[in-house]
Formats: structure tokens, C-alpha cells, sequence
């Protein structure tokens, strides 16, 4: 039988459920969304069938209404949902493939509501569960054989569209052929991350995350830091999400966040660390007040507005129980960890330093490195599941043990020691056989150290699971400069990767494309442009370097802007008409000149979660990489040439705000919908097979015989689109919608994007179009007001409404 | 000049563009409800008819052509009708009124006919194409204003603050509900509506209903229109409460000379007295009525005083009140809902009712003499303000 999940059933409709629900409908998959009869129906509603949905309709809402959005298309996906309550609708569970339980985390009522489905279920209906901590067998005892074998425990993170991990639980009598269904179809048409975890308390993601939360909330308590201290220690310092420690509680809620400490402390009755799972006083008081973080607007931070709207940042101080203002933290190792340019160095600075806080991160560190070790087996069989779940459900950018790699195991292994920490066997005896680090490469391969053999095993992943750092070990890099690197992905493929701060454009990368194409046109049969910076949702490529054109601008050397934007447009059109094909990667957040380089790619391989726009004028710019004149041919080429364009407005309108307003998608959809992409351009759910896919694509274009396309003029709006935009800029600007400066940039937009003294309809070359971008973008450095948007923007990363 | 008599004036309901009952009415539809209407009030032979004037704000697309005179053959009326459509915006419904009664006063016409129409659903304000022209634009983009931004500039020069807007959009709800609740607005005529809905099945059909009220009247607070956000300006005053609704409607009226009254055995309801129209600034569009009132008051020797019933069009509270401040009549109890000495729109205005653009002078005079016959009023005046910058005023003097 070839297993296939068309109907899905996602039972509970609380935030991790609604998004459960918009992930599936997201990819496809018709979706029943099921919730309990409210308790508390008054009579005549007792038949009614809208005051019986009235929780699933609720939830449905919410997950709607959800930022980071949770749905991947607002405007179609949702139609996939059904929604209905455990009563009325229960059958319908008969026709699911898949049912997933995220109901409240009772042992009893999950035990009654899966009794319930065992009763109903096909026979080969497919059930999990999405509980973060009760032990499956429990869950499962007195079930039919049939189910148990069916049943399995899928563990998503919240927000469950953002965050990659999904830990899979098989469970005792769980058919191996199920688990690796689900797998397969959690990573190619969920997208996420697959982890194998155990059925132990919590798994790994939140076993070792609160592990190290509760861990430092007492270690802050003894050595008597405070709350903005650690969170500055153990945030982007050592890689890590700005929520850090505490503003993560804030995040995910108190209580949520006290029930995972609690439910572990009491299940794991033989842990040697036990006590690292009670819960600080002072928390346990705020959870007792309410203050439950983010969702009552307080917990152990709060923000307070003054009557002149300023916002007054304070925190929890755990001594007096009191909230107080607070200052921007600093310690010597915080400084030197951000001028390391590695994270490797950064680790080192911050564990290694010898001020209060690197003693204290120390302490922290050394201690959850242990308390990792000493989980394998239990709750993981490698430390690939474990640096995993915590890269990916916790955003971290290295695991536990690749940061230990990362700063040096003997080295490390040497400073527990002298200050006392106990040190695994595992370890020494690893250490003892020569081995000193838990990763390495061999012939290309990536190893991981396995404790129960002793030796190193390849990590198996699927092909098209790419890691661009990895083929750097391995030696595939065949280009290279300070800005940019070409890698050799095989068969005849090549990987352009930008590696400066964002992976903004420079004039090196501009160089190094040159130089690239040169190499594969000789060599190769096609390009991807691919970055692998981490984080949620990453970055491909945010922009240009504004601060080798404002160096140029406050220098007076507009001639060399000029030059350099010249350069640029030479470079795209190149690649636009280069004989082999290239196919952007494009994933994260694809920015002004990274946008550029997408539109002018032959093709755009793009991650579901891909925020993508044209937001130059934020810096007090126009886009300079011919971005104005892809975006217009993108709408132009969606109409078919034998039909008559009454209404350029029409197209020019949405494609114009696009620029003016700096739109950015918050999904691959959107972007489709914004015009970005192409109905040809690709949309991939899975973030890691992003550059392997892409390579396909170059793969299967270069096999169709690839032609680069024709070269043609193309009809603008002209005059037309300026007596409009012109017009209405004067209700904007007498609304108070648009300051002086923003207005003069979008009047410049216009002009470019509209084809400058052209009449409606004619038809114009790129050369003129490029033309008149690169004189609104030299004009707009010449004046003082763009100059300071963009210093404004490189200082604080917000645009400056001038 | 000999006297021109209007003897029937009718509209159909005003309902809410988009959202509201005739949003998916083709506006042919309704101008040809609204002629036959007002021939069948008025008792006569449609062959006698010399000519219509038809008014239309966008007279482009579904209402483009000459619907003046594709109107009058979709109604079955005889060939030798004449049609035309005029367009000054906001007043074509008035002008299309002023003209052929003056085609009358003339003695070029015995029997006339004038009417307005405006489907803002499905020819939006300012048309399907709008195109300003660019080297215009760029030296003088208000003669492109937008409507609501001249509204902000009257309440911001002449000092209307949102409290008073807001009470005056207040008072025109309640009137247009009480009105409502009273059987008031006779001279509406039922109107067939088409709607367009998708079965259960996917199959779409076409429904036909009949349209009998206004469906943009609703129960409002104080503390309602006050909670909402400015619709045109980021810290303006005016807002979609106590702005006029766009809205679709037509109406239709006949005209008259006294021989042909006679003649036809015909009971006029009321004569056109004047007519004018009066320029001011474009970006403050909305004070056009406080040039014209006192222009048209001026040309036929009355004072405000004299006037018993006013149609002041809302096009919005603020320059509804500051012109009827300019005009001498802005004392609040001659608009307050509970007034029992109101004489401005006393079934509630534009803000309540809606302003379908092109049909709203046709619409108002409708009102107006329904009112003036119910109440015995002898002179009315209607007025309003047009983008662009002009007001149009008349003056309707009720027959014995």
C-alpha cells in the first residue's frame, strides 16, 4: 500500500493546534480541526451548532489572527480547514490519515479521547500525539494492537510554522514503516527538522532547554546576577535568539514554562540533576500574581507607558519581588565576544573570560554540557539529536556539542576539572582514545562521535540536504574572496555564496559574480545562488552596502556611485542573459539587492517562509540593481501577448506600492502574490533541502536545453502612472501620510518604474529604464536627507520617516 | 420667461455601495425604474415628453454612452424622446434639473423631463481610468484633490471641530430613522434589484428582489462616531461617520409649462424659482453652498428666513455646517433631530442616506417636495458642494 495523508485531523484548537492546522493546510492537505462543546452552554444553545463550535471557531480565529503569521496564505489556506467539535463531528475522524491530539496536557483525557478514536478509527489511520511531556505508553495503555502500532508521538514547536523542529517519539509497539512515513512526510512536505527522540519526560528540545533555563535561574540567584545580565550573556553573544533566557519564559508564558520544569521534575526520579528542575521562588510568586509573561502584558520583564506614550522598559527584581528600570548590560567577555567575527571565537570569549559574567556563563555552560552527555542514551540515542533539537526548536546556532567542539572539549574537559565539575566517562574515555572533537569531516562526509561504539558514524541525511560548510571542509570551495565563495556542488553545479554581515551586496560580490560565471561557463552547466545563514527565518541576502555608497556620498564621489551602480546593472544583466541558467535560493529575509538578485535569476527556488521586497526607499533609495525594471516585467509578463492592456494602472498600481510602501512578503505565496515570484518559480517547505533543490532545478533546466531569454522591449506606463502617482502623493502628503523626503524618493520611484518622459503604452529598452535608475539613485545620494535615512537605517535598522 | 412646473419627482432607495441591495443593479436599471416612476406618478402620456436630462457624476462604462438616451429606450419609452446626459459632478443631478426646466422657461419645451443616476459599486468615484495629467499634476495636483482632504481643509480653516462633525452626523442618522419609522419618504419608489449568489452546488444564479428603503441608515452614539479612526488624514476630524456614504440610487422627475399643466389636467407640485452655481478654491471644494446660497437668495430677493425647507447636502458634517453657519442658518436647533423647529434635512442628509454622486440633486429635489407637499412649506432651497470647487443652489416655490 503507498501511504498517503489527504485528510488530516488536527483535535484541540489552542494556539499549537491552530497551527498544526494552518502547517497542513499550508502544505495541501485538507484539514479537520476539532474542539470540545463549551461546558457552559445555556439551554437554547444547547442545539445550536455555532454555540457547540464555539472553542474550535475561536481557536480557528486566533490562529488568523497570530503573529509571526501562522498560515502560509491567508487567503486560500484557511478554505482547507474544516472545523467542528468532538460530539457532532467525531466520526469524521473515521476518514482521516492522520489524526494529531494537542488537547490540554491531562493524562486522563487524552487516555479517554484516544479510547474514543481506537472505537472509530480505519485501520490505518495514523495516530500521534503532541504532548511535551506525558510518557506515550501511558497514553496508549489498553489500546488495540492495531492502534498502538499506529501511534506515535510528533512534537511540534510553537510557533509551529516557524520554528523547524519536530521531534518524532515512536513508541513501544509503533510500526517502524509508520515512523518512517512520518518522517519523510514531516520533512518534505511539513519542512521540518526530524528529530528521533525517546519516550522520556519532555524529550529532548524542552528536557535540555529547561534543564538549562532552571539551571541558571539558581545559578543567578547564588552568584547574584541580574536578569538583563544573563540575558545579555546568553543571547546573539554566544548565538543564541535575543529572548535569551528570560524574555524566551516571557515568550512561551510562565506557566507553560513552570508545567515543562514541574512534569520533569516529578517523572525523573533517578536524574542526577533533579533539583535543577525546582522552580526559583521568586517565579513561582509571579506565576501565583498572574504575571505570565508576554500574554499579561508582564512577567519577569513589563513595559509601562508614560502619559507622553514613551515606553519604560523594567524587570523583575527576584530579591525584592519588585519591577525596575534597567540599563544595558555590559562585561569585558560581552565586548570581545562582539568584535570576534566567529561564533567559535565568540564562545571562547564569552566562556573562557575572566569578569563575572564569563565565570557565570562558564559555571552555566560547563554545567549543561554535562547534563547533555549524561542524557545519551536516555532521551537520545547521538548528539546529533540533541545539537539538533536545540538549533532547531530553540534557535540556537550551534548544538550543545558543537559549541563544545567549538571551544575546545580538552581544553574544556581540562578547566571542569579544576573547578570541580564531574566530568562523564563517555568523555574521558573519548578523550583517552585520541578523540577530541564529537564532529569531524572525512572524504566529504560529516561525522559525529557516537558514545555507544566509540567511534565516529556518518550523519545520514536526504540528498538534497546540502550544507554549503561542510563542502567548504571538504575542500569544494574553487573561488573565493573576502565577500563571496563559489562551491563545486556536483554535476556540473555551482554555488555562488555571499558571506558578508547580512550577506549584503558589495562591490567585491558584484567582482565576484564576474569572475563566477567566467569559471562556470567554462566548467559547469548552471549557478545557484545559495546562503546558509542561520536563524528564524534567516537571511539570504538584506541588501546593499549602504556604507561604501555613503563613504562615496559624503566624499562627493557621486561620479563613483555612478561607476559602481553601472557595474552592478552589468553584472545582472550578464547573468540574465547568460547562456547557462542560475536559480536563486532564496529563503529568509531577500531584501532590496537581495531581492534584485532574484528577480533577475533564470529561475527562484524559494523557502515557504521567505520574506521578500523591495524596501530601499527605508534607506532613502530607490533600488539600484534594476529591481524596478524586473518587478514591472514580472507583471508585464503575465499577460498573454495577444491580449490589450486597457488599464496599465492596473499592474502599475500594486507594483509601484510594492517600492513606495517597502512591502515585504511574509510568506513564498505572498510573494507570488506581490509579483516576485513567478507561477514557474518553486516553493520548498523544507529550509534545509533549499540549495539541493535549487540545484535540481538548474539540473532539469540545463537538461531542457536551456535558453537564456530573449531580449525585447517592453511597455510602460509612462507619463500616465506620473499625473497619477502625482496626484495622489498630494492627498498623501496633505493627510500627513508621507513626509517631504519620502516623497520625493517615491515621485523618483514613479519615474523609473513608469519609464520616465515615455507616453502610455510605448514600448522602451532596458538599457533607457537602467538608465534612469541609475540617475534617480545618484541623485538621491546628492541630497543630505537620503544620506542621513541611510545612516540612520545602518545605526539603528529603522528607517527614518524624514 | 414663462414658469416651469415640476409635477412628479421620484427616486428609487439609496443603498450602500459594495456591501448594499443594489450594489450588483446594473445603473441602467435603476434610471429606468426611476423614469417610469416619475411618468407614472405624474399621470402622463410619456409621448409627450420633449427631452431628458440625465445627470451623472462618471459617466463612463455601464454608464457611459449617451445613457441619457439609452436610458430612455431600455424604458420602452417612443423614439421621439431626446436624451442627453450632463455631468457636474456632485450638482448633475440639480443641473440636469435647471436645464430642462429652462428648456421650458425658454418655450423651447412644453414637457421635460430630468433625472440623476450614479452606481458608485460598479463605476467607482473617480472612474475606471483615472488619469491625471502629469504636467498638470506637477505644477497644480489639487485640481486631483481628494474629496476628503478638502473636507479636512474646511474643518481645519474654519474651525469645525470632530465633536461638532460627529454631532451633526449624529442628528442625520437620527432623523433619517425617524423619518424611516414615519413613512416619510413617499417618494421612493419600490425598485427591482438583481443579485448574483452561488448555490450550494457552485451554480451561480441570478436573483431578482424588490428594494423598498434606504440601507444605509443606522443606529449610531456619540460615542460611537467618536471612536472612529480619521479616514483621509493621519490626525484629521473626519471620518466615515460623519462623512456622506457612497451610495447607488436614481431619480427621475417631470417637467412642466403652465399650458401644458392645463393642458394634461396635470397637478404640479412645485415651480423652479433660480437656479445658480457660484466658484471658490478647489481644495476646500466643500464651502461651494456658501457662495451659491446667497447668490441664488440674492437673484430671487428672499432672505434665509424666508426659506422653510432646506436639502443641504452632507457631503460631509464639516462643510455642511460651516456653510450652513456662512448661509445664517447653522443654529443647532434647525438641524437637531429632536428639534421641533428643524428645516435642514429633516429626514436626515447624506450622511445617513448616502450621496450617489450624479442622481443626488434629483434625489434631494424628490425629498424636498415630498416634504414641502407634507408640510405646506412654500419655498425650499436645495444646495450642494462640487469637486472642483463650486456650489450649486436652487429654489423650489410649492403650488397651491
Amino acid at each position: 500500500m503507498v501511504r498517503r495523508i489527504k485528510q488530516a485531523a488536527v483535535i484541540g484548537s489552542g494556539i499549537m493546534g491552530g497551527g498544526i492546522a494552518a502547517l497542513l493546510a499550508g502544505a495541501g492537505i485538507k484539514t479537520l480541526l476539532l474542539d470540545i462543546v463549551p461546558f457552559d452552554l445555556k439551554e437554547e444553545e444547547k442545539k445550536n451548532p455555532k454555540a457547540r463550535n464555539k472553542i474550535v471557531t475561536a481557536g480557528m480565529e486566533a490562529a488568523l489572527k497570530a503573529k509571526p503569521p501562522l498560515f502560509l496564505d491567508k487567503k486560500n489556506d484557511p478554505a482547507l480547514i474544516s472545523t467542528g467539535n468532538l460530539e457532532d463531528d467525531f466520526d469524521k475522524l473515521k476518514e482521516c490519515d492522520w489524526i494529531v491530539e494537542v488537547v490540554v496536557e491531562n493524562l486522563k483525557i487524552k487516555q479517554q479521547l484516544f479510547k474514543r478514536i481506537d472505537a472509530i478509527r480505519s485501520e490505518n489511520t495514523i495516530v500521534s500525539s503532541n504532548t511535551s511531556g506525558i510518557p506515550l505508553k501511558e497514553m496508549s495503555q489498553g489500546l488495540s494492537a492495531g492502534f498502538k502500532k499506529h501511534f506515535l508521538g510528533t512534537h511540534f514547536f510553537n510557533p509551529v510554522r516557524w520554528m523547524h523542529l519536530l521531534e518524532i517519539i515512536p513508541g513501544q509497539e509503533t510500526d517502524r514503516e509508520i515512523l518512517e512515513f512520518m518522517a519523510a512526510f514531516g520533512e518534505k512536505k511539513l519542512g521540518k527538522g526530524i528529530v528521533w527522540a525517546k519516550d522520556t519526560p519532555n524529550f529532548i528540545g524542552n528536557r535540555i532547554g529547561v534543564y538549562g533555563s532552571c539551571r541558571t535561574m539558581q545559578y543567578m540567584l547564588e552568584d547574584g546576577l541580574t536578569i538583563p545580565e544573563v540575558d545579555a550573556l546568553f543571547g546573539p553573544a554566544i548565538g543564541r535568539p535575543k529572548t535569551a533566557v528570560f524574555k524566551t519564559s516571557d515568550l512561551v508564558g510562565l506557566d507553560t514554562a513552570a508545567h515543562v520544569a514541574t512534569n520533569t521534575y516529578n517523572l525523573v526520579t533517578n536524574d542526577e540533576e533533579r533539583d535543577a528542575f525546582i522552580l526559583p521562588d521568586f517565579m513561582k510568586k509571579l506565576i501565583a500574581d498572574g504575571k505570565l509573561g508576554n500574554k499579561t502584558k508582564a512577567g519577569f520583564y513589563t513595559k509601562e507607558l508614560t502619559p507622553e506614550w514613551k515606553t519604560i522598559r523594567k524587570v523583575i527584581n527576584p530579591k525584592t519581588g519588585a519591577y525596575e528600570t534597567y540599563d544595558k548590560v555590559s562585561f569585558p567577555c560581552i565586548e570581545a565576544a562582539k568584535k570576534a567575527k566567529t561564533l567559535p571565537e565568540k564562545l571562547k570569549a564569552v566562556t573562557y573570560g575572566d569578569d563575572k559574567g564569563a565565570k557565570f556563563a562558564w559555571k552555566c555552560t560547563a554545567s549543561q554540557l554535562i547534563y547533555s552527555t549524561n542524557r545519551i542514551p536516555e532521551i537520545a540515542d547521538t548528539i546529533v539529536e540533541i545539537d539538533n533539537a536545540m538549533k532547531w526548536g530553540y534557535g540556537f546556532e550551534m548544538g550543545p556539542f558543537e559549541s563544545w567542539d567549538a571551544i575546545g572539549l580538552k581544553e574544556s574537559v581540562k578547566k571542569m576539572e579544576q573547578d570541580g565539575f564531574k566530568v562523564p566517562e563517555k568523555i574521558k574515555s573519548m578523550l583517552a582514545a585520541g578523540n577530541e572533537t564529537f564532529y569531524k569531516l572525512q572524504n566529504g562526509k560529516r561525522l559525529y562521535y557516537d558514545f555507544a561504539s566509540k567511534s565516529y558514524k556518518e550523519i545520514k541525511t536526504s540528498k538534497e540536504n546540502i550544507i554549503l560548510s561542510d563542502l567548504r571542509a571538504a575542500g569544494k570551495v574553487v573561488k573565493t574572496s573576502d565577500s563571496a565563495s563559489l562551491f563545486d556542488l556536483g554535476d556540473g553545479v555551482f554555488n555562488i555564496e555571499f558571506h558578508t554581515k547580512m550577506n549584503a551586496m558589495n562591490r567585491s560580490i558584484v567582482d565576484f559574480m564576474a569572475e563566477a560565471s567566467e569559471y562556470v561557463y567554462k566548467n559547469g552547466v548552471g549557478i545557484v545562488f545559495g546562503n546558509q545563514t542561520p536563524g528564524m527565518p534567516g537571511t539570504f541576502s538584506a541588501g546593499g552596502d549602504l556604507d561604501f555608497m555613503l563613504g562615496l556620498a559624503k566624499a562627493g564621489k557621486f561620479d563613483e556611485i555612478n561607476a559602481f551602480i553601472k557595474k552592478v546593472h552589468e553584472g545582472i544583466m550578464t547573468m540574465k542573459y547568460a547562456p547557462i541558467p542560475s536559480v536563486a535560493a532564496a529563503y529568509g529575509l531577500a531584501l532590496g539587492g537581495g531581492c534584485e538578485i532574484c528577480l533577475a535569476a533564470s529561475r527562484i527556488v524559494a523557502h515557504a517562509d521567505l520574506v521578500m521586497g523591495l524596501v530601499e526607499i527605508g534607506a532613502g533609495l530607490v533600488p539600484g540593481g534594476c529591481g524596478m525594471m524586473h518587478l514591472w516585467q514580472r507583471y508585464m509578463d503575465s499577460v498573454p501577448a495577444n491580449a490589450t492592456i486597457q488599464d496599465y494602472g492596473a499592474y502599475l498600481v500594486p507594483a509601484f506600492l510594492n517600492v513606495a510602501q517597502a512591502k515585504t512578503s511574509m510568506s513564498a505565496q505572498e510573494a507570488r502574490a506581490m509579483g516576485f515570484l513567478r507561477p514557474s518559480d518553486r516553493i520548498v517547505f523544507n529550509k534545509d533541502n533549499l540549495i539541493g533543490e535549487a540545484k535540481k532545478e538548474v539540473l532539469r533546466l540545463a537538461e531542457d536545453g536551456y535558453t537564456p531569454p530573449a531580449k525585447k522591449k517592453y511597455p510602460v506606463m509612462g507619463q500616465a502612472a506620473q499625473g497619477m502617482v502625482w496626484a495622489q502623493m498630494n492627498d498623501m502628503k496633505n493627510g500627513g501620510y508621507i513626509p517631504p523626503h519620502m516623497e520625493f524618493i517615491a515621485k523618483k520611484a514613479i519615474y523609473c518604474m513608469s519609464g520616465g518622459e515615455a507616453t502610455q503604452g510605448q514600448l522602451v529598452s532596458e538599457e533607457y529604464l537602467m538608465k534612469l535608475e541609475r540617475e534617480a539613485f545618484v541623485d538621491l545620494w546628492k541630497t543630505e536627507s537620503t544620506q542621513k535615512m541611510a545612516e540612520n537605517i545602518m545605526k539603528t535598522g529603522k528607517p527614518l520617516f524624514i | 420667461m414663462r414658469d416651469a412646473y415640476i409635477v412628479s419627482a421620484v427616486r428609487t432607495p439609496g443603498c450602500r455601495r459594495g456591501k448594499g441591495a443594489l450594489a450588483q443593479t446594473r445603473p441602467e436599471k435603476l434610471i429606468v425604474q426611476a423614469i417610469k416612476g416619475a411618468v407614472e406618478r405624474a399621470g402622463i402620456d410619456p409621448a409627450i415628453i420633449d427631452d431628458f436630462m440625465l445627470g451623472c457624476a462618471f459617466p463612463e462604462a455601464e454608464q457611459g454612452l449617451n445613457l441619457g438616451r439609452v436610458a430612455l429606450q431600455m424604458a420602452q419609452l417612443p423614439d421621439s424622446i431626446t436624451g442627453a446626459t450632463v455631468n457636474r459632478f456632485c450638482a448633475s443631478g440639480l443641473e440636469s434639473v435647471a436645464q430642462s426646466a429652462l428648456r421650458v422657461m425658454s418655450g423651447w419645451s412644453e414637457v421635460t423631463m430630468a433625472g440623476g443616476v450614479e452606481s458608485m459599486s460598479i463605476v467607482p468615484m473617480g472612474g475606471n481610468l483615472p488619469r491625471p495629467m502629469a504636467d498638470w499634476a506637477k505644477v497644480n495636483p489639487d485640481v486631483y484633490i481628494s474629496m476628503g482632504i478638502t473636507a479636512e481643509n474646511v474643518a481645519k480653516r474654519y474651525n469645525v471641530t470632530r465633536q461638532m462633525q460627529d454631532e451633526f452626523a449624529f442628528h442625520s442618522q437620527a432623523k433619517a430613522a425617524a423619518a424611516q419609522k414615519n413613512g416619510f419618504f413617499t417618494e421612493i419608489i419600490p425598485t427591482t434589484a438583481d443579485r448574483f449568489v452561488e448555490k450550494a452546488d457552485g451554480t451561480i444564479v441570478r436573483e431578482t428582489f424588490v428594494q423598498k428603503t434606504d440601507d444605509g441608515v443606522r443606529e449610531t452614539t456619540l460615542e460611537g462616531l467618536a471612536g472612529l479612526k480619521p479616514a483621509f488624514a493621519a490626525m484629521g476630524s473626519v471620518t466615515a461617520g460623519n462623512s456622506s456614504q457612497t451610495t447607488d440610487g436614481a431619480a427621475a422627475s417631470i417637467i412642466m409649462s403652465a399650458d401644458a399643466v392645463k393642458k394634461y389636467n396635470v397637478k404640479p407640485i412645485a415651480k423652479l424659482v433660480c437656479y445658480t452655481t457660484a466658484g471658490c478654491k478647489s481644495d476646500e471644494m466643500g464651502v461651494g453652498p456658501a457662495y451659491a446660497v446667497p447668490k441664488l437668495l440674492d437673484k430671487a430677493g428672499l432672505k434665509a428666513k424666508d426659506i422653510g425647507l432646506w436639502e443641504l447636502n452632507e457631503a460631509f458634517a464639516s462643510q455642511a455646517l460651516y456653510c450652513a453657519q456662512q448661509i445664517g442658518i447653522g443654529d443647532k436647533k434647525l438641524w437637531a433631530s429632536d428639534s421641533p423647529d428643524k428645516i435642514i434635512n429633516i429626514n436626515g442628509g447624506a450622511i445617513a442616506l448616502g450621496h450617489p454622486l450624479g442622481c443626488t440633486g434629483s434625489k434631494l429635489l424628490a425629498t424636498l417636495l415630498a416634504n414641502m407637499k407634507r408640510l405646506g412649506v412654500r419655498y425650499g432651497v436645495e444646495s450642494m458642494c462640487i469637486g472642483g470647487g463650486m456650489g450649486a443652489a436652487a429654489l423650489f416655490e410649492l403650488c397651491k
